[in-house]
């Protein structure tokens, strides 16, 4: 049930971030619904489901974008992989430090992939450039995570579904 | 317990290597997949945020008249709602026409699409048509709106197409200049803040007869864009800092941003080819073609 809620989620995720055209301020950073479903993962499940949603999450994006596949997958594991060496330090259920997360995460992703396009030669990028679109997705990630958290959490508690955080 | 997780760990680095060193085909073919599964969902939401504006447009339009005019009748408030719908319907009406004009007049063979979405990461400026390989759309032809050309296809899946606009940093068109037929190479400069996209045509001799307002139209250099479409208007003129070329800032005919509905020129080869597929997809395999040899 858990696999299947998060799967909706991504799927969810993916459409959306496709229909929301990109942020047209501070670097054009897009809407981070599929990371936000993968930090979801990260903060409140088990590894393993963090993983797969790695995974599919990047692949779905990837396949949505002229990214070559596995990229987005590098940056999720990442970006991923620190909220979850992160988590026990941070109280997950409260919507300031989820925030706080989300920025972080969101940041961090799409400086991954950043470096990840340019040393592929696919993007001509400046380091300004960079980190100016660092800030926009920090931005979104900030007011977007906790909202998505918001709304997933709220679907598991009305189909069941326990917090499953290792 | 240590061991198990350092399995997973490799397992996992594995998987993302095998993902990110898969050939060329393969990669393309579960891009493909993935694209096609979700256009169908992508096309229906599409449809209803559509949908949902516009009632939301008439909600207002009768809220706007509840302030105005409290006083009027519930029978004028129907009739003026009748009127809307009426406009509405002649404003359609009078696209439609427009745009099968321009499918007439146009000589290459047109495949009419929907824009459905736009690229998901933000890295490349780009947008995706309901129609794919399946209704004759190949990789690499223009893509035009009745005000201009917008882009190219890029990735091109059984019912999908994606479409790097002409504003993308990597999308350059050889253009020239209808009034002189002054030839250069036009090149996408992304969006600013708030702003509409941007390209740069470079490339034109010191000399060349260059004026702020000429058309901008396709030269057919290149065998990739056909002749004579129509892309911008020249903005501003501008000595090149090396001082030995001119360049010329483009503002794009067609609002890259808003389009809904799109062209794809294809080829009367691509047509052929989608036909094929469509056949024998229908019939099955012809008989000689069953185990990849021919007879």
């Amino acid at each position: 049930m858990t696999l299947l809620s998060l799967l909706f989620w991504l799927l969810a995720g993916g459409t959306l971030q496709v229909l929301m055209p990109a942020w047209r301020h501070m670097g054009q950073p897009s809407f981070p619904f599929v990371l936000g479903v993968v930090l979801y993962a990260a903060m409140a499940k088990k590894p393993r489901y963090f993983v797969a949603m790695a995974l599919l999450g990047g692949i779905l994006e990837d396949s949505l974008s002229l990214a070559p596949l596995g990229f987005s997958t590098c940056a999720f594991l990442v970006s991923g992989g620190l909220a979850v060496l992160l988590r026990a330090d941070f109280f997950a259920h409260k919507a300031t430090t989820v925030s706080v997360f989300g920025a972080l995460c969101a940041s961090v992703s799409t400086g991954v992939m950043a470096a990840l396009l340019h040393a592929r030669g696919l993007v001509t990028l400046t380091l300004g450039g960079t980190a100016w679109r660092m800030a926009g997705s920090a931005v979104l990630g900030a007011i977007l995570v906790p909202v998505l958290f918001g709304l997933m959490r709220g679907l598991e508690r009305r189909l069941g579904v326990g917090e499953e955080a290792a | 317990m240590k061991d198990r997780r350092w399995i997973a760990l490799c397992a996992i680095g594995l998987i993302v290597l095998a993902t990110l060193n898969l050939p060329d085909a393969a990669s393309s073919r579960v891009k493909g997949a993935v694209r096609d599964g979700i256009s169908p969902l992508q096309a229906a939401l599409r449809g209803g945020v559509r949908d949902l504006r516009e009632i939301i447009r008439y909600i207002r339009g009768i809220g706007d008249l509840a302030l105005e005019n409290r006083a009027l009748s519930e029978e004028l408030v129907y009739l003026r709602g009748e009127m809307r719908i009426a406009r509405e319907l002649e404003r359609d009406n009078r696209m439609l026409r427009d745009l099968l004009g321009f499918v007439q007049r146009f000589p290459n063979q047109l495949v009419s699409c929907e824009v459905i979405g736009r690229d998901s990461t933000g890295w490349w400026q780009t947008v995706r048509l309901d129609k794919g390989a399946e209704a004759g759309v190949a990789e690499g032809r223009a893509v035009i709106t009745p005000d201009g050309l917008i882009g190219r296809t890029v990735a091109v899946s059984g019912r999908t197409a994606d479409v790097l606009l002409l504003s993308d940093p990597t999308c350059q068109v050889s253009v020239r200049l209808a009034r002189s037929g002054v030839l250069g190479i036009m090149q996408g400069l992304g969006a600013g803040p708030g702003e509409q996209p941007a390209c740069r045509m470079d490339y034109m001799a010191r000399t060349a007869d260059v004026q702020q307002g000429d058309e901008v139209v396709t030269s057919g250099m290149g065998g990739l864009f056909p002749k004579g479409l129509l892309v911008g208007r020249v903005a501003r003129v501008e000595t090149d800092p090396s001082g030995l070329y001119q360049r010329a800032w483009i503002d794009i005919a067609a609002d890259l941003g808003r389009a809904e509905y799109a062209f794809v020129a294809a080829t009367e080869a691509d047509l052929a080819a989608a036909a094929k597929g469509l056949i024998e997809e229908l019939t099955g395999p012809s008989p000689g073609t069953i185990g990849g040899e021919a007879p």
